[in-house]
Parts: structure tokens; C-alpha cells; sequence
């Protein structure tokens, strides 16, 4: 048994540095673009990346950056440079973080390549509209938008119509932008790809159905930044099998990422990138393994029939139609079906002063799985990037007293 | 002016009006919460139209849906849901417009047992051919919402009729504007303050007739009238502005707001809409040129230029910003628009208000410092 | 058997003594700057003034903020689970809890045997806390411990909208500058203060429950009480010995020191 875990154990290290080398290869090849006569593109983290590969254009993802600039604690110093900017402290730490950071080219890896042009889609959020505008002005690049209309109880015929035309926009702003033309067979095939790396990545999270669970959320917050950022290629693929494959080997030799796991959570918005280690410890001290997250599964897309070889029409559904982009009951229902699914005792819920549609609405959410499941849940209040907005002592006293919740609500 | 006290009255009362408007005319009250909404298509539908502002009372129920970081009035307006405050609306409409509203539409449709719901999904961007049709697409299908949420046909000719109605409002409010901005002596900004929010309460017709009458009131005072020039011209620029308050600290000071770009102001009735055939298409056509929300993507410098252009038109000599605390689209714009006035040499003072405003002592000093600077 | 239960919050320190679940005994100091050192003089006053030896004490639980600076403790409980089986031990009846903390405020509600059922806490800002009453008191240059009284005498409680304790502030500053009475504007602080606890405790959706207990030092302020009946539509009850809930909570809890219950 010990072995095993031994072996097991190297394997997860080594794939941890894999993921390391792969994202500094990128970063390397993506601020080599100008050398090697290659366009970058800057592109929002739900944004369609897939005619960008088509393209041969370097997608670059400044939310990526700016969970590595959180991760990296640097977050406070850039904030407060936007702040000096004239940037409001309530706006989104990613934006400020990044905004700031385009001034003076510092962070943890020395600032972003330049971008050529700049693609935003909205399926996330309206700030990165905002946000890409400053952009936008301060490169002086053309910038696309990828209108996604939010989809509060339907995706409707007028939306498809609307979406889909500016999937057709989009191939034209980018053969504009590339001289090139778009090759459809070739954008077939990294949506094939893009599709099958989210159909392993979900595969992977899958495996903490498990008791006990072989990995946490806080390893898939880890193990993301490919899907995000490099999904669609082969690499990628190859990557999540190993790692769909380590931890399936991990359930079936029972190892948990979580010594004693006795309590399986959820955890719900954006990690706290600045403190993952610490929320890490905190939690399984207590022998609590967080089983899952509606952040990371945003990534495996929601499982609605899409024809695939429409590749326009399944690409403007699939991006319009994702998590933050639906009502807060849509949402609740996917929670819902995830606490079913991950046999979880609590949701963890990050109230994220940074990302307004993704927090508000988590009051609602919580008295229904409270409703429904019959299932408590914790509140902390912090920012993903920005960590003045975040008290250990007060974290650390509500864990610990949810865990004595729900000790006690397991022996009642 | 002759008609103010009728304006107060209704600005004052709101709900109260609303409800006895109601209650004597039999319309259905429809309650909206951005100014992108087209008030045509209610009014086509034999409604009413009643903008919902935040609120004068204190939040507190809303604080069990909604995070301390939910600016004041999306939570002013769930507060009136909540309540019950409002109970007497038939129905409420949420155009998209931010983040924050995009959720209180859904929170309003959980938990608000009264009236119908409608999400008016407009698009975020304005500039392309194909946001321009989706605009069209989306006001038809709103068109459709709506009549049957009322149980009315909507025809062309009722649109037509309405955008008549509306295009006289907005001609009225911006011959108001013009007159004050050549003599703001002629009215205070209070009692500007105090026409402009009732024109989003008041039965249209009636307030048309009363816009009429003050129109030709001020015109006959403008010619007794001298200007004066002493006066320190001052344009007002942020989202939203319900806090008459603001007005006399400025007057007192030696300032005079002879413009704004605010969305409870000049942007509500800048550009009239074509009557003609396809009443739809025309209203969208209005919405997409329009003087732009920042929630809303047309180009990347227009507001920036727009707000210059009304410093040179209007001659003043600086813009004071109101930012609503946790208004991300307007506190994502401000710093470039500072940066182009700086470059153009108009003065800036940026004002970060929540509702309630700070304490007057505060904010009269800060007011008095920037006139005197200018 | 004895058992001791220690409360160190951000403000006052609590000690509690019980014999067999009875309560015995109780101090409250200043926390100060050594939470070490006062608990320290809290367990030995507890013990001097019984003649009891620390070899008598069974099981000794620290609560409260400063919990983890307590070395003698056997084990460190939340305040949350203290208070709910304080409020639990001074009235079975009770089915949820609000406590006004220092600088955290709270809501519990209580399962028929007493345990935890559901709790939360306010978010990161000062509103609604005891901290928030400190600086109103001291812009009204009031001593904290009249502002219950005071308030009882208000007219028309002053509207106290900021919820914000630095923008409340100025906002009290500018109402006392208006020349409002004193008594309305501390009124005013107790229904904002009311209004925000109360909408936390919403979160809950605890409005089935109806014995409601408020617990900490806030409690003994008569004019928070009130504002608080006023929202919730019910009398709530107070134990004489509200400040102490959190340390017979965990004196309660010391009964079973060891076991995780």
C-alpha cells in the first residue's frame, strides 16, 4: 500500500512539474511570438480560443496572469498601482492587477507579451468589456467583442442568430487581422480536441466521486491553467489522460488527497489565489477534503446537445450557453446536481468582492441547497487577488466552527 | 414656474402616485430599472412606465440577497421589491445593463411573488451590423413579452403614437436644458433635478402638456431675464444623480450646472426617434445611437469626446463626476476620460458617492475648493 | 466536577466556573495586550475566589478570538458552537442565537438537542458589530454603557443610513452639527445596527424560529435589544448572564474535555 502511494505520490509531483514546463514553455513561445513572426492575442478566460489555434495566433490570458500574480502574492502592490492610476479599489483585482502591471512589465513573469489584438468575450463577466477598453487604448490594437447574451432562462433564437453572426465576424476580424484564411478542417479538429480535453478534464474530476477522494479542488485549481489556456491542443490531451489516469489509479488504491477524509466539500466561486495553501492546510486539518468546485467544471462545458459539425452553431451555443452566463437558478441547479454527484456535507462559498456575477446571488443559492439538500454552507468573504480584504483569524474561526457544525450535525 | 409643485409632488410621492394613477386611469404600471429600456413599446401597450430609482429608505432586507459590495441602487431597488413598497407594479423589466443587474433581475425573479418579469437581453455591443439586427430582433421579441404579459396586441400605429409622445417629452426636457444652460438664473438645478425624475414617474400625456406649458413659461422669462455671467459653469457627469442635495451646495458656491451626462438626465433625452414606418426598428435605432452607457460597448473614446464637446458647447469650465460607489463601468472609464481632460484642460473633480451621499459639511468644503480653483 | 470554560474576545475577557453544569463562578476583564497573561489571571481568580486547586478543575475549554493563547486550555472551541450550548444551557428553549461581538457579529440556529444547526457571520465591515457602537459612541462623546438607556428616551430615532462605520460616523458628526437630539441619533445607530443584524440573520432563513436568544456584551444595551425586537416582530430573550454565554458554553462543553463529544 505504501508503495503504491509512494509511487503514486512521485507521479503527481512529476506531473505537477510537467504542467510547470508545459506553462513556462508557453509563456517562452508567446513572448518569443514577435521573433518567430507570430501574432498574440489576448483573450478572455471563456473566450473561443479555438479560431485563434486555427489561426496560429498565441492566445494569452491576462485572468491566468492575474491568478498567477495573486498566487505569487504580488497582487496588493499592483492593486495599489491601479489605485494610484485612478482605478477604484471595488474594481476587479484580475483587471487591476493586470492594468497596472502593463505599466511597468513587473509581476511574476516580468509582464505579458504585447498583444496584436485583443478578444473579449463577455460570457464571464461586463467587466472585462471595461477592462479590454483600457486595454484596448493603451495598446492602440484592434479589439473584437464576443457578445454572449446572457442566457437569465433561455438560449433563444434571437440570441443563436445574433451569436452566431459574430462567430462568422470573428473568422473575418481574424483573417483580417492574420492575412490568412480561416482553414475550417483545421478548426474542426482542435474543437475536437478542445471537446475532448474538456470530456478528460471532467473525466478527472470525476474520479473524486471516490471515497476518499484522490484529489482536491485546490489540486484542480492547480491543474486548470492548461484547459484554460492551451486546451484544443494535443499536448493538452496527453497531459489530462496521464492525469485522469493517476488519479484514477489513486481512488482504486484508496489514497486520499486528504488524510482522514471525513467530511467532502464543495467550494463555490473563484479559488483565493493568494491563500491556497494556507485554505489547503486549513481544511484538511480537519480532515475536510474539498470534493469539487463550480469553478474548475466551468471548463467541461454544460451537457446540452450540441451538433459538432456545425461548428458555428455549437461554438456559439456552447460559449453563450456556460455557467456564469445563466440565471442564478440555472446555477443552483447545477450546484444541486454537483452535491448529489460528490456526496458533499457543506459548500464552502468565496463571496468575492472582485467578481460581482459570480457572488451575487450566493444568499439565494444557499438557502436552496440548504432547501433542497438539506446541506449548510459557509460564507468567506476575500478577494481572489487582493488579499487586504481577508482576516486569517476570521477565516480561520469560521472553518473551524463549520467543521464543529458539521461534526455535530453527523452525530445528531 | 407653475408646474413645479406638481412635479414635486409626484417626485415626492412616487409610489403613491403611481398607485392612484393606477387606481383612476386603470392602466397597468410597469416598472424598469435602466434607461435603455424602451418606454415606446410600454406605453404602446396602453401602460404605464415607472422607473424605479434606488431607494429613500434604509436597506436592510435586501441585505439577505445581496453582498455589502452591491452598489446602493441595485440594492435600493430590491429593497422596493422586497418591501412591498411597490407591490402595486404589474410587472418590472430588466434591461441587461451591468454585472449587478444582470444578477438582481434573477434575484427579483425568485423571490418577488407579484407582477410579471421580463429580461430584455440587449446587446452589449452596438457598433456591428449584427448587434444592430440582434437590437431590432430583441426589441420584437420584447414587443411580443410584453403584449403578452398584458394581454394586448401592441400594433404599429400604438408605437407610432407613443414615439411621438416620447420624442415631445424629450424635445420639452432639451429645450428646458438649452434655456437654463443659456441662464441657469432660470431655474435652480433642484427644480431641473425634481422635472427630469418626474418625467419617469408622471402619466406621459399629462406631463407632456405641463413640459409644453413650462417650455413657453421659461422661453417669455429667458427674454426679461439678464444673464448672468458671473456665475461659475460647471457639467456634472457619472451614472445616476438622485441626490437633489447637490444642486444648492454648488449654487452656493458660486457654481452653476449647466449640463450633465447622466442616465436620470441628458442621456435619457438626447436623440429623438424617426417616426415612420417600422416603429420597432426606429426605436432601436435610437438605443444604438444614443449618448452611450459605459455598461454598453459602441467605440473607445466617445464618451471621453462627448464630454469635451459639452464642455466647449456649453462653455463651462469644469466636470465634476459623481461615481456611484461599486459602479464597475463607469469606475473602468474614469481614469482615460480624466486623462483626456487633463490633456484638454478642463478641470476634474471626481466626487465617490453613495447613497446617502457624505455628510454636507464635507461635501459643500470639497465643492467650494473646486469652484475656487477654476 | 468542575469545569471551566474561558472566553477571550477582541474587547473583554470572560471566565466561567461550573460545578455538575451549574454555574459556580465568573470573572471579566479587559482583554488587553497579553491574552496569555489574562487568562491566566482569570483561571487563578476563578480558582481563588472557590479555594479550589487547579488539580480540581476537570476540563478547561478556550473560546473567542484569543482562544489559541490560552496554553492550559485542555481544547479550543469556536465561539459559535460556545454560545449555542451557553444559550442551550441557560434556556433549552432556544432555537437560535444572535450574538454582537466585538468586531464580529453572528446568528445560530439551534437543532431541538442544542447542537448547531446553521450559523452565520457578518462580512469583513465594521456595521453591525460592537466595534461600530465604539465609534459612535465615542463621535457622540457618550459612555458606551448609557447608550441602552439613552436611546429609551428618544422621540424619533434619527436615520442612520452609511453602513459603513467611517461614513456612519461622519454622518452622526453632521447630525449632531444639525443639532439633533442625542437621544434620536443613538436610537438611530440601534435600528441601523437592528436592521443590518436582523438582515444577516435573514440569511439563515431562520424565520420559523421563535425563541431567540442575543447573547455578548451587546445584550445588556436595552436599546439594541429593542431595535432588534422591533425587526423581528418578537420579544428576545436575555439571560443576566449574556456576556458570559460564550465561557459557560465552553465550561459546558469542558464536561466532555477529551472526547470530541
Amino acid at each position: 500500500m505504501s508503495d503504491i502511494k509512494l509511487e503514486l505520490d512521485k507521479r503527481k509531483t512529476k506531473l505537477e512539474k510537467k504542467m510547470q514546463n508545459i506553462m513556462a514553455g508557453y509563456y517562452i513561445d508567446a513572448k518569443m511570438a514577435r521573433q518567430n513572426n507570430k501574432k498574440v492575442a489576448w483573450i478572455t478566460s471563456g473566450g473561443p480560443v479555438e479560431p485563434l489555434l486555427a489561426m496560429d495566433v498565441i492566445a494569452v490570458y491576462p485572468e491566468n496572469h492575474g491568478a498567477m500574480i495573486g498566487a505569487s502574492k504580488m497582487g496588493v502592490d499592483l492593486c495599489e498601482k491601479a489605485e494610484a492610476m485612478g482605478y477604484s479599489s471595488d474594481l476587479c483585482s484580475y483587471a487591476r492587477a493586470d492594468i497596472a502591471c502593463c505599466t511597468v512589465n513587473g509581476g511574476p513573469i516580468g509582464g505579458l507579451p504585447e498583444p496584436d489584438m485583443l478578444v473579449c468575450c463577455n460570457n464571464i463577466c461586463g467587466s472585462v468589456m471595461k477592462w479590454y477598453e483600457v486595454q484596448a487604448r493603451h495598446f492602440k490594437v484592434p479589439l473584437f467583442i464576443y457578445d454572449t447574451p446572457v442566457c437569465h432562462t433561455d438560449y433563444t433564437p434571437e440570441m443563436k442568430r445574433y451569436v452566431e453572426a459574430q462567430t462568422r465576424e470573428y473568422f473575418q476580424f481574424l483573417e483580417h487581422e492574420t492575412g490568412r484564411k480561416m482553414d475550417i478542417d483545421r478548426l474542426k479538429e482542435i474543437g475536437k480536441n478542445s471537446v475532448e480535453g474538456a470530456q478528460l478534464w471532467q473525466e478527472t474530476l470525476d474520479t473524486t466521486m471516490s471515497r476518499p477522494s484522490p484529489m482536491t479542488a485546490f489540486d484542480a485549481f492547480f491543474h486548470l491553467a492548461l484547459i484554460v489556456t492551451l486546451r484544443g491542443t494535443p499536448q493538452t490531451l496527453e497531459y489530462y489522460r496521464e492525469l485522469r489516469d493517476l488519479m484514477k489509479e489513486r481512488s482504486q488504491a484508496g489514497i486520499g488527497a486528504v488524510p482522514k477524509e471525513t467530511y467532502r466539500l464543495l467550494w463555490d466561486n473563484l479559488p483565493i489565489w493568494h491563500r491556497m495553501k494556507w485554505l489547503s492546510d486549513k481544511f484538511a486539518e480537519h480532515g475536510a477534503c474539498l470534493v469539487a468546485d463550480t469553478y474548475t467544471s466551468a471548463w467541461c462545458g454544460i451537457k446540452r446537445e450540441l451538433n459538432r459539425d456545425d461548428v458555428i452553431a455549437s461554438a456559439a451555443e456552447g460559449y453563450t450557453y456556460s455557467y456564469l452566463n445563466l440565471g442564478t437558478d440555472k446555477m443552483a441547479e447545477l450546484v444541486l446536481t454537483m452535491v448529489d454527484k460528490y456526496q458533499v456535507d457543506g459548500i464552502v462559498m468565496h463571496s468575492n468582492r472582485s467578481c460581482r456575477p459570480y457572488s451575487f446571488g450566493q444568499y439565494d443559492l444557499q438557502k436552496i441547497v440548504e432547501r433542497e439538500k438539506g446541506i449548510p454552507s459557509l460564507m468567506i468573504e476575500a478577494d481572489m487577488v487582493d488579499d487586504r480584504s481577508f482576516s486569517e483569524s476570521q477565516v480561520a474561526t469560521r472553518i473551524e466552527a463549520f467543521i464543529e457544525m458539521l461534526r455535530q450535525r453527523k452525530g445528531a | 414656474m407653475k408646474h413645479l409643485e406638481e412635479f414635486r409632488q409626484v417626485v415626492n410621492q412616487s409610489f403613491g402616485y403611481a398607485r392612484q394613477l393606477k387606481k383612476d386611469s386603470g392602466k397597468k404600471i410597469v416598472g424598469y430599472v435602466c434607461s435603455y429600456t424602451p418606454e415606446e413599446v410600454i406605453l404602446a401597450a396602453g401602460a404605464h412606465p415607472l422607473r424605479i430609482l434606488g431607494t429613500k429608505e434604509t436597506i436592510h432586507l435586501a441585505d439577505s440577497h445581496l453582498q455589502s459590495y452591491c452598489c446602493s441602487l441595485v440594492r435600493g431597488i430590491l429593497e422596493e421589491g422586497l418591501s412591498g413598497r411597490v407591490d402595486f407594479l404589474d410587472g418590472m423589466v430588466f434591461p441587461h445593463t451591468c454585472d449587478s443587474v444582470q444578477r438582481l433581475s434573477d434575484i427579483w425573479r425568485m423571490n418577488i411573488p407579484f407582477g410579471f418579469h421580463l429580461d430584455l437581453i440587449l446587446p452589449v455591443k452596438l457598433d456591428t451590423l449584427s448587434a444592430q439586427h440582434y437590437m431590432v430582433d430583441v426589441l420584437q421579441k420584447f414587443r411580443t413579452d410584453l403584449g403578452r404579459a398584458l394581454q394586448v396586441d401592441i400594433t404599429d400605429e400604438a408605437l407610432k403614437k407613443a414615439i411621438r409622445t416620447t420624442n415631445a417629452i424629450r424635445q420639452s426636457i432639451r429645450a428646458i436644458y438649452e434655456l437654463r444652460s443659456r441662464n441657469p438664473r432660470l431655474m435652480t438645478g433642484t427644480d431641473l433635478y425634481t422635472l427630469v425624475r418626474a418625467s419617469m414617474i408622471m402619466d406621459r400625456d399629462r406631463l407632456n402638456i405641463l413640459l409644453a406649458e413650462t417650455v413657453a413659461e421659461l422661453k417669455v422669462k429667458a427674454d426679461r431675464e439678464k444673464e448672468d455671467t458671473s456665475l461659475k459653469r460647471i457639467i456634472l457627469a457619472g451614472g445616476i444623480c438622485n441626490h437633489p442635495d447637490i444642486y444648492p451646495m454648488i449654487e452656493n458656491a458660486g457654481g452653476a450646472v449647466v449640463w450633465d451626462d447622466f442616465c436620470t438626465g441628458a442621456r435619457y433625452f438626447t436623440e429623438l426617434i424617426d417616426e415612420g414606418a417600422e416603429p420597432i426598428a426606429r426605436i432601436a435605432g435610437r438605443l444604438i445611437n444614443r449618448v452611450v452607457c459605459p455598461a454598453k460597448h459602441i467605440d473607445l473614446d466617445g464618451r471621453a469626446r462627448h464630454i469635451i464637446r459639452l464642455v466647449k458647447e456649453k462653455n463651462a469650465r469644469g466636470v465634476i463626476f459623481l461615481l456611484l460607489k461599486f459602479c464597475d463601468p463607469h469606475a473602468f472609464d474614469y481614469p482615460d476620460i480624466k486623462k483626456s481632460m487633463d490633456e484638454a484642460g478642463i478641470p476634474v473633480m471626481l466626487l465617490e458617492i453613495d447613497d446617502p451621499i457624505p455628510a454636507e459639511g464635507q461635501l459643500k468644503t470639497r465643492f467650494e475648493a473646486f469652484l475656487e480653483m477654476l | 466536577m468542575y469545569t471551566i470554560g474561558i472566553d477571550i474576545g477582541s474587547v473583554t475577557a470572560k471566565g466561567a466556573l461550573m460545578s455538575d453544569g451549574a454555574l459556580v463562578s465568573s470573572q471579566v476583564c479587559f482583554t488587553g495586550y497579553n491574552t496569555a497573561a489574562t487568562a491566566r489571571s482569570i483561571y487563578e481568580g476563578l480558582l481563588e475566589k472557590e479555594g479550589l486547586k487547579e488539580t480540581s478543575i476537570e476540563g478547561i475549554v478556550a473560546t473567542g478570538y484569543g482562544r489559541n493563547s490560552v496554553p492550559f486550555a485542555d481544547r479550543t472551541v469556536t465561539e459559535i458552537m460556545c454560545h449555542a450550548a451557553g444559550a442551550y444551557h441557560l434556556n433549552p428553549a432556544v432555537r437560535a442565537v444572535i450574538d454582537i461581538g466585538g468586531q464580529d457579529s453572528k446568528a445560530i440556529v439551534l437543532s431541538d438537542g442544542g447542537r448547531v444547526a446553521n450559523f452565520v457571520m457578518n462580512d469583513k465591515c465594521a456595521a453591525g458589530t460592537g466595534r461600530f457602537l465604539e465609534v459612535m459612541a465615542r463621535a457622540l462623546e457618550v459612555d458606551l454603557d448609557q447608550f441602552g438607556t439613552l436611546s429609551l428616551q428618544a422621540d424619533q430615532p434619527a436615520k442612520i443610513s452609511n453602513l459603513c462605520a467611517v461614513f456612519a460616523e461622519s454622518e452622526v458628526v453632521s447630525l449632531i452639527a444639525k443639532g439633533e437630539k442625542r437621544e434620536n441619533i443613538i436610537a438611530g445607530i440601534h435600528a441601523a445596527i437592528g436592521s443590518r443584524v436582523m438582515a444577516m440573520t435573514g440569511r439563515l432563513g431562520m424565520w420559523g424560529v421563535t425563541t431567540l436568544m442575543m447573547t455578548g456584551g451587546v445584550a445588556k444595551n436595552t436599546g439594541v435589544v429593542k431595535a432588534l425586537e422591533k425587526v423581528w416582530g418578537n420579544p428576545i430573550h436575555v439571560s443576566p448572564h449574556a456576556q458570559l454565554t460564550g465561557a459557560i458554553g465552553a465550561a459546558r462543553l469542558a464536561r466532555v474535555a477529551g472526547s470530541p463529544e
